[in-house]
């Protein structure tokens, strides 16, 4: 065994190649919670509160996404989308060109098809431990539910949703790496074509395997900071 | 200045309030006594929509509101004129002491900030809390606690007040610090009505006492013709419980 069991030179210039597809990790994670933490918010509302027809469907939507890999749900999706999609515009003869649509675009509609059902989950758990007891004092001063959940509910739901929220978006940003599937220009697509043309994929695996690594424990970091920031007024020590 | 008529209550098979009238007047204190399960904490959550009664009428000085049917913005008014003191404080959390008593004044009653400030210093100023302005609830204790939920209250100065069992949450030695804010405020001539099981402060304080038994009023009055001279024997056995030895001994 010499020395080029590793070529480091491949090594080194691949890592930055790996490094090129973070934008898009990146794009894909922001913009899939940006619509995820709304809708799996709302969602979660509908549970919490039984709300009819509602709460059913987010139930079998929830399993649905949880009893399934998420590789399926892609490629699932990846093929009924654009069939749906023509077969309405077709109907509709609305012009447009849907199978020159950018996977970037499938990868925001599937990832956050994926993570509003995680959130669903990580909202319920977190709303249950605010006592229902801070909506009631909210009511009594003369506050209305929207106002109640925006200045009362929600930033104490918040603190206990940090660590799994952080969860989510970590197994987020690793789960991007399943667009390499439908051939997004992401960090592990990226490496692996490096890869292709001098079969060096150890490498290539090596560099994919750090670059998540900084990116996930950056990710881990900033919550962590942002949790001692929103959780002040419980790490004061008692009197 | 506060009607309360026929007022009922289930939660499922259980009927809780069984058609209760109740009339306070301004500035009156009104405490409410009775076993645990006879529906006194229901009725007052009724009055402040915690809970939606089956039936009933409530009239708040010219407002006129059905307990049942109210609509979103009667309830909401209804709120704005009235407070409720919890038997587990509830302050928010995530706000300091003067931020609990200003939330109401601010979101609630459209209070610029500045003053809504002020009023909730004054406040907290008058149950004894200078000190703690800027304390978060985790930081005090429960009598504490509790001085900011009635700073809360009184901040919003209320057409009335209703207060859940405000010391039965509290160990011993901090239940009279409570009781003395109460009382201090109740001099100042703020309308009352008070469920609780402190039955020298219901003597010390009541314009009027009512005791309550199975989701009904069984009897009520003046705290001397309840507590010295009660009619109904229900009222006494419940007295004699509550009072042994004293009871006997004021005959």
């Amino acid at each position: 065994m010499n020395s080029s069991f590793i070529n480091m030179e491949f090594l080194i210039d691949t890592f930055f190649v790996a490094l090129s597809g973070v934008p898009i990790a990146l794009l894909v994670t922001v913009v899939a919670l940006a619509i995820a933490l709304p809708i799996g918010f709302f969602l979660a509302l509908t549970r919490i509160n039984e709300i009819p027809i509602l709460n059913g469907f987010t139930k079998v939507y929830v399993s649905f996404v949880r009893g399934t890999p998420i590789i399926i749900q892609i490629f699932v999706l990846y093929s009924i989308l654009p069939l749906v999609l023509a077969s309405i515009f077709e109907r509709y003869n609305i012009d447009f060109p849907i199978y020159e649509v950018n996977t970037l675009w499938y990868a925001f509609i599937i990832f956050s098809f994926n993570t509003a059902a995680i959130l669903v989950e990580v909202f319920r758990s977190a709303l249950k431990t605010v006592n229902a007891g801070q909506l009631e004092a909210a009511y009594s001063v003369g506050l209305t539910t929207a106002q109640a959940y925006r200045r009362i509910i929600i930033p104490q739901m918040l603190v206990s949703a940090m660590p799994n929220l952080c969860t989510a978006t970590i197994n987020l940003i690793k789960a991007t790496s399943l667009g390499y599937a439908i051939s997004l220009q992401e960090i592990t697509l990226k490496a692996k074509v490096a890869a292709n043309v001098g079969y060096n994929y150890l490498e290539a695996y090596i560099d994919i395997f750090i670059v998540y690594l900084i990116l996930c424990i950056t990710v881990e970091y900033l919550f962590k900071v942002f949790e001692k920031r929103l959780s002040r007024y419980k790490a004061v020590a008692t009197a | 200045m506060l009607e309360i008529q026929n007022v009922h209550k289930s939660f499922g098979k259980n009927e809780i309030l069984k058609g209760v009238d109740l009339s306070v007047d301004k500035g009156d204190v009104v405490v409410i006594l009775g076993p645990s399960g006879s529906g006194k904490t229901t009725l007052l959550r009724c009055i402040n929509f915690l809970e939606r009664a089956d039936q009933g009428t409530a009239t708040l000085g010219d407002l006129k509101v059905d307990l049942h049917s109210a609509s979103k913005k009667e309830v909401l008014a209804v709120r704005q004129r009235s407070a409720f003191v919890f038997q587990n404080y509830n302050l928010f959390n995530n706000k300091t002491a003067i931020e609990n008593v200003a939330e109401g004044l601010i979101i609630g009653r459209k209070i610029p900030k500045e003053e809504a400030y002020k009023i909730a210093r004054e406040a907290l100023d008058k149950v004894g809390l200078s000190e703690k302005y800027d304390s978060y609830p985790s930081q005090l204790s429960g009598g504490q606690q509790q001085r900011v939920g009635i700073a809360r209250a009184v901040a919003l100065n209320p057409d009335v007040i209703l207060f859940d069992e405000p010391t039965s949450a509290l160990d011993p030695e901090l239940v009279g610090e409570v009781l003395e804010v109460m009382k201090e405020i109740a001099r100042e001539g703020t309308t009352m009505i008070v469920v609780t099981h402190e039955m020298q402060f219901a003597k010390d304080v009541a314009k009027k006492v009512i005791f309550m038994d199975g989701g009904n009023i069984v009897e009520e009055g003046t705290p001397h013709e309840i507590f010295v001279t009660p009619k109904e024997e229900r009222t006494r056995r419940f007295l004699r419980r509550v009072l042994p030895g004293e009871y006997d001994f004021e005959i």
